[in-house]
């Protein structure tokens, strides 16, 4: 723990100063001290059981930006092994049975002590989803979304559950220990009740209220903040995060680079990477990377989320009066709930859809990715699947996300894929696409609307759904083709050939999985089950490092359902395409890519138009509602996203014109 | 039935609006209450009653009745379909 290599017994000397300063022990043999140890800076202190002591001799920074000598004043200290050029000071009760790193500091702290059998959050049991239980994911240091959403959502294969749990288990056994530790550089001040908790090094616990048993990871690099008044029991916090401004959190993980405050409460709920909860309330969720809730009177309950954002009034039930509080809610990756939203559990909803309204029939619309799904008078839900494939929103989140990384700290917990368009939802356009196609033929002309899985969809918009997935299918899966073949073009049309072939070890599945915001074909998430169920993979190291290699391999496996799809899609293979057909390709993805950024133009023109324009120029003219506007919100053509959009439709079309040039000039 | 007795009664059906209060110059958005969802809807509907596929963007930008008449026997002429 010290810098200090030995510790030895006090001097007489050192013991006769440190009384004079008001200190006493029950037993001064059994007080250690680190080489060099200057007792003049110990002052009013008391200690009991084995105390070591390092050494104090420079400065440190409080938070108000004071510096005060190191050292140990009005303090009680049990059973700790203080660092080197450690700063405590008005410790109230005591600190007791703590390691304290060096250049740590605790100030005016109340209690602060470490129980025997202690686990710090680790072992804790989170039942998420089902409130009731049934689903619970056991908290340990370093717990992955991945990992979590395999515990959490693959009950349905108790061995698997069972070997997940041993991992778990081993997890939680190497946390357990009589004594807590605050790491090097920590800051923890004005806090009454610390009680089985450990700090990592550089964490800044700033007049918190009450930590009980749990840990707040922290690194150099990462430190954890965790601020006023904010009061958590049973947790686990982890790198860089932050929760602030009274935040009550009992049995919740807090994951990487994420942020909680402003009163935020919640309970029995993960938080992965990223995710943002503010004002509201959860209860049993499993958020996601990137979920995100800003607003007072947000409840998010008993519900799967990821890249989601909650609107203002964003609530659910779980609780039908029946049998308690056993429903569940799934929302796929991108799905935002627009203000005063009301969703009755259990439902399922599509990745990138968007819920308008209060919802009180049951649907599941998972197969129907970028939808609008607005509840009627009657509460039945009216749907527009692809609605929202061409929207200035989608693009901007698919944008932002990948920028707004807080992770700090060198080992990234969980695996985030980022991509809008991927094989896991361009993959559900297809067969939505497949779906709405054969509704459309077996539908009479007659019928004003569809039912599919719980919700109603007009059925004349059957065939414009089929539109919007078509734009979006092409543009996916000729782009991946071309970015593919413009790497290898200067090597001529053995290389073009050798670029469409299968890479060896890409898996294909048709289907695409989202494990906690990574996403895997299918068959490389049965591989990996199976690797767990079957004792290959028995620790959680050897989990991640599994995890890890799906990650990395994500482009090889994309590219496999690519040439697949493309196969199944136009009706030829890939090896079979020409020159002139990639040419040609190309020409289509250009067309389909421009109309679709073009959309996202209109899309965003709407911010700017006569309705959006309404109140500006506040006691002024007609003159001064377009000159307020302007001064408000700026120019359609100076704004930033549509610059960049234009920007972008010239680049698509440069690419193009160059793609097509240089093809035709290879042997 | 001509095209934009045709085009009047799917609009009048659509935004469920008196068929007489359908007239050339009526802006969808200004004068006939027409929201974005219900301008898709509409196209759709356009697409259905004169079994066209019109450009989605292209036919959103459209403003008035008479515009989106003009607008359809662009597309019906383009597709080889006649317009009367």
């Amino acid at each position: 723990m010290s810098n200090s290599d030995s510790y030895g017994e006090l001097t007489q000397k050192q013991i006769d100063v440190l009384e004079r300063q008001g200190c006493s022990s029950q037993d001064w043999s059994q007080v250690k001290v680190a080489d060099g140890f200057n007792p003049e800076r110990v002052r009013n202190a008391q200690f009991l059981g084995c105390v070591r002591i390092g050494r104090f001799g420079g400065s440190i920074k409080l938070a108000t930006g004071l510096e005060r000598p190191t050292g140990i004043y009005n303090a009680t200290i049990a059973n700790c092994t203080i660092g080197d050029e450690v700063y405590i000071s008005n410790i109230g009760v005591h600190i007791a049975n703590y390691d304290i790193g060096h250049k740590a500091c605790v100030e005016n702290v109340g209690t602060m002590l470490t129980r025997p059998g202690a686990t710090f959050g680790n072992g804790v049991k989170v039942a998420v989803l089902n409130e009731a239980g049934g689903r619970e994911v056991v908290l340990f240091d370093g717990l992955s979304a991945q990992f979590a959403y395999l515990m959490c959502m693959h009950r349905y294969r108790p061995v698997l559950i069972e070997k997940l749990l041993e991992m778990a288990t081993k997890e939680v056994k190497k946390a357990g220990s009589g004594t807590g530790k605050v790491g090097a550089g920590a800051r923890i001040c004005s806090t009454p009740e610390i009680v089985d908790v450990n700090v990592g090094p550089c964490a800044v616990i700033k007049a918190a209220a009450s930590l009980v048993n749990g840990t707040v990871l922290s690194s150099t690099e990462a430190p954890s903040v965790i601020g006023s008044g904010v009061v958590v029991e049973d947790f686990i916090i982890a790198e860089s995060a932050s929760v602030t401004g009274s935040a009550h959190l009992k049995q919740v993980f807090v994951g990487q680079g994420c942020k909680v405050g402003s009163q935020f409460s919640a309970e029995s709920s993960l938080f992965f990477s990223n995710c943002e909860a503010f004002n509201g309330e959860a209860c049993s969720i499993f958020a996601g990377p990137y979920t995100v809730s800003h607003h007072k009177s947000t409840l998010l309950i008993a519900c799967l989320f990821s890249f989601y954002n909650a609107g203002s009034g964003t609530n659910q039930s779980n609780h039908m009066y029946k049998l308690g509080p056993v429903h569940e809610g799934k929302l796929e990756r991108g799905t935002k709930a627009g203000s005063f939203s009301y969703m009755m559990w259990p439902c399922r909803v599509g990745p990138f859809s968007v819920v308008l309204g209060k919802h009180t029939r049951i649907f599941d619309t998972s197969d129907f990715p970028f939808a609008h799904l607005e509840a009627g008078a009657d509460g039945k839900c009216l749907m527009i699947p692809g609605l929202y494939l061409a929207t200035a929103g989608t693009l901007r989140d698919a944008q932002k996300w990948p920028k707004r990384d807080r992770r700090k700290d060198s080992k990234k917990c969980d695996n985030i894929s980022f991509d809008t368009f991927s094989p896991y939802t361009v993959g559900k356009m297809v067969r939505a696409s497949s779906i709405l196609s054969n509704l459309q033929d077996s539908t009479d002309r007659s019928v004003e609307e569809v039912s599919i899985n719980g919700a109603q969809m007009k059925r004349v918009l059957l065939r414009t759904s089929q539109k919007f997935y078509r734009t979006a299918i092409e543009m996916y899966l000729l782009g991946k083709i071309l970015a593919r073949i413009e790497k290898v073009l200067d090597g001529g049309i053995e290389e073009v050939r050798k670029a469409l072939a299968a890479e060896a070890d890409g898996v294909f599945s048709r289907d695409w999985v989202d494990i906690g915001g990574q996403l895997m074909p299918k068959q490389r998430l049965h591989d990996l089950t199976n690797a767990i169920e079957s004792g290959k993979v028995t620790d959680f190291a050897a989990f991640c490092g599994e995890v890890d290699k799906i990650y990395e391999g994500f482009e090889k496996d994309e590219w496999a359902w690519v040439k697949e799809t493309y196969k199944e899609y136009f009706g030829r293979a890939l090896e079979s395409l020409t020159k002139d057909d990639l040419a040609e390709a190309a020409e289509s993805y250009r067309t389909t890519r421009i109309r679709f950024l073009k959309q996202v133009l209109i899309d965003a023109e709407k911010d700017f138009g006569g309705l959006s324009r309404t109140g500006f120029g506040q006691d002024g003219s007609a003159e001064d509602l377009d000159e307020d506007f302007r001064q408000v919100r700026g120019l359609y053509d100076d704004n930033k996203f549509v610059k960049e959009t234009r920007a972008n439709i010239k680049a698509v079309e440069q690419r193009v014109a160059e793609f097509k040039e240089r093809i035709s000039a290879i042997s | 039935m001509d095209i934009e007795q045709r085009v009047r009664k799917v609009v009048a059906r659509q935004l469920k609006v008196d068929e007489k209060e359908v007239k050339p110059e009526s802006d969808f958005v200004r004068d006939l209450g027409a929201e974005s969802i219900q301008s898709i809807e509409l196209v759709a509907c356009f697409e259905e009653e004169f079994d066209i596929e019109m450009d989605e963007q292209a036919a959103l930008a459209v403003r008035t009745v008479g515009s989106a008449v003009e607008f359809i026997k662009k597309t019906i002429e383009e597709s080889g379909g006649k317009t009367q």
